[in-house]
């Protein structure tokens, strides 16, 4: 089995696609090879300044936690519980999160032998074993383990509560369907959707799938942010937050941390998604099939 | 065209940036000089800004709706006029509503806040006109044809991305380089934008390529960066067909980066007379086995070299030469 890096340097670094390609062998996917990290952190460039925040160690210990924790149970249960702690030991702005050669480092660099345990595909019965997919090493934000993993938490969390992450990447449908969709870049939108889950409305991966899809559908037409509105974004609680990195303790193994405390989405911007959302999927489990634009 | 379930909005709503406000560390503002927007190219440039610190950036907008269509069809009401930012690299949105500037509803205008840690290059800008209809709020009636670019780094406003042009020893430089130690020059796509490195280790191209010789040099420098900038629409173009996201039906979906661009850009030379969204099918299925790719790379060759201006410099080459051998026999 892939192991932990021999060598693990102070800082993250980033690396681009194309070297990055080079470290993905076949051996690797099969997770039968490591990845060779002397020659990795050669050509990988390590993060600038000398700030908490681009510190190697919190991140492995981290995912070494995640590995302890949820070895012997199904990988996936595993993301529910990384999601929140990655985004907040992270503390990374959407614009440098946007860099793919930071997830490739974290991948390659840091946790290899997570990304091969976590996505490593069950064996079936009369088949071959498969090997891990590529873009769990490098792909783009809504494939890349680690990425796939801020982005949800980033995107589900309601300002400071990363509760709803939590519970959306406890649905392996709910993160994997929405993540790549821009509908919810609309806060309330994706609050929304988390609620018709906790009111069980939606459970099975088919019915989070078709309400997503029928939610998709209904916004080519419809704009949720005139019905919907959010509050007016305000960068300052991001940029406080980043800043307290330098003095925050590591996040908790138990206990939920927090995020930036920016506004939640409104209360009744929230609802009355919800309740559009819930006639929209009525529409679609008595048709039994994904709406079309007229949803 | 897609068809609608509900009437639209005919005629065309149109926006411009007017000014922008940069802000940064104790309130401290910038106004962004107007060379820094252009409403030819629709772009702003941040990156013109002076200060490197600010924090966000304030665009003023204005906007014009055919309004006479929605008082005479009468279908519409609760009108409403938004600005909408996003970009695909940082899953960014952000949404803004005009006020309705005195008058006969024509003009609309407001603000709309650029957040510097929300964006991580371009992101863009549209105006959608919203209203009720049939007792449905929020139907989108209609939008922008064309949206403007908000560039955050770029310091001149320009649609078309410069060529990236940086002199790398490719000896004695990153590791993936030293193969190619003998040729001048190699086309990278693996950063944020594609870029072209020159091999410095090659004797006398960085002269060649900086230099302001003689005539015939220019010459060789203008075929060569026409060269060049054709290696980069072809390398970019197979690399973005080469890695597409494929839906679970099948249909292969436009990258969300620059790869995007350049396929949108490209794919009406390559498959000519329909939608990017089928061109881009038809490419995908033809690569992925279902034959004909070879017959494809003629009319790829022909989208890079047309972008690359190629046609053009080659004719200006060939002119520059027959003067100076009129010169040279005069």
């Amino acid at each position: 089995m892939t192991a932990r890096p021999e060598h693990l340097p102070e800082r993250l670094a980033r690396i681009s696609d194309m070297q990055a390609a080079e470290f993905i062998s076949l051996g690797l996917l099969a997770g039968r090879e490591d990845v060779p990290s002397i020659a990795l952190n050669k050509v990988a460039e390590p993060l600038e300044g000398d700030d908490e925040r681009g510190r190697l160690h919190p991140v492995r210990e981290l995912i070494e936690e995640a590995l302890r924790e949820f070895r012997g149970m199904r990988p996936t249960a595993a993301d529910a519980w990384l999601a929140p702690r990655l985004h907040a030991t992270l503390r990374l702005s959407r614009r440098e999160a946007a860099d793919a050669g930071l997830w490739s480092y974290l991948a390659l660099g840091v946790a290899p032998d997570y990304v091969v345990w976590r996505h490593r595909p069950e064996p079936k019965a009369d088949e071959a074993p498969k090997g891990v997919a590529r873009k769990r090493f490098l792909g783009p934000h809504h494939t890349q383990a680690f990425a796939r993993l801020w982005w949800a938490a980033e995107l589900f969390r309601d300002g400071s509560d990363y509760g709803p992450a939590v519970r959306a990447c406890g649905n392996q449908d709910m993160l994997n369907t929405t993540l790549r969709l821009d509908v919810i870049d609309h806060r309330p939108t994706a609050q929304a959707l988390v609620r018709l889950m906790d009111r069980k409305i939606v459970q099975s991966g088919r019915e989070v799938n078709a309400l997503v899809a029928a939610v998709n559908a209904s916004a080519a037409t419809l704009m949720y942010d005139v019905i919907a509105p959010d509050v007016e974004y305000d960068s300052e609680a991001l940029r406080d937050w980043i800043a307290a990195a330098e003095t925050a303790r590591a996040v908790s193994r138990h206990v939920l941390p927090e995020g930036p405390e920016e506004q939640p989405a409104p209360e009744g911007a929230v609802e009355s998604l919800a309740a559009h959302f819930e006639g929209l999927f009525a529409d679609v489990s008595v048709r039994g099939r994904a709406p079309d634009e007229r949803g | 065209m897609r068809a609608y379930p509900y009437p639209r909005l005919p005629g065309a709503v149109t926006t411009r940036v007017t000014a922008v406000r940069l802000r940064g560390p104790d309130d401290i503002r910038e106004d962004l000089d107007i060379k820094g927007f252009s409403a030819v190219e629709r772009v702003v440039a941040l990156g013109r800004a002076e200060r490197d610190d600010w924090h966000t950036a304030r665009l003023s907008l204005s906007a014009t709706i055919p309004a006479r269509d929605i008082e005479a069809k009468g279908h519409w009401s609760d009108v409403a006029v938004v600005a909408v930012l996003t970009e695909k690299a940082t899953n960014a949105r952000s949404v803004t509503r005009l006020d309705r500037a005195a008058g006969d509803g024509k003009e609309w205008s407001g603000e709309i806040e650029v957040h510097r840690t929300g964006y991580a290059d371009r992101a863009s800008l549209a105006v959608h006109v919203v209203a009720t209809v049939g007792g449905v709020a929020g139907r989108i009636i209609a939008s922008t044809e064309q949206d403007w670019l908000i560039d955050v780094t770029a310091d001149v406003p320009l649609r078309d991305r410069e060529l990236d042009v940086t002199d790398v020893s490719f000896a004695r430089g990153a590791a993936w380089l030293r193969p190619f130690r003998d040729t001048p020059w190699i086309v990278d796509i693996s950063g944020r934008i594609p870029t072209v490195r020159l091999n410095s280790d090659f004797e006398g191209l960085m002269t060649l390529v900086e230099g302001q010789g003689s005539k015939i040099e220019n010459m060789v420098r203008e075929m060569l960066l026409a060269q060049m900038s054709t290696d980069v629409w072809t390398a970019v173009f197979h690399s973005a067909i080469g890695d597409l996201e494929i839906e679970d039906d099948g249909s292969p979906v436009l990258p969300p980066d620059w790869r995007g661009e350049v396929l949108r850009e490209m794919l009406p030379d390559v498959v000519p007379g329909c939608s990017v969204e089928d061109a881009l099918r038809e490419v995908h299925t033809r690569r992925t086995g279902e034959g004909r790719w070879a017959e494809l790379q003629p009319r790829i060759h022909f989208a890079a070299t047309r972008r690359a201006e190629v046609p053009r410099t080659l004719t200006d080459t060939i002119r520059r030469i027959e003067r100076l051998e009129q010169e040279t026999h005069a």
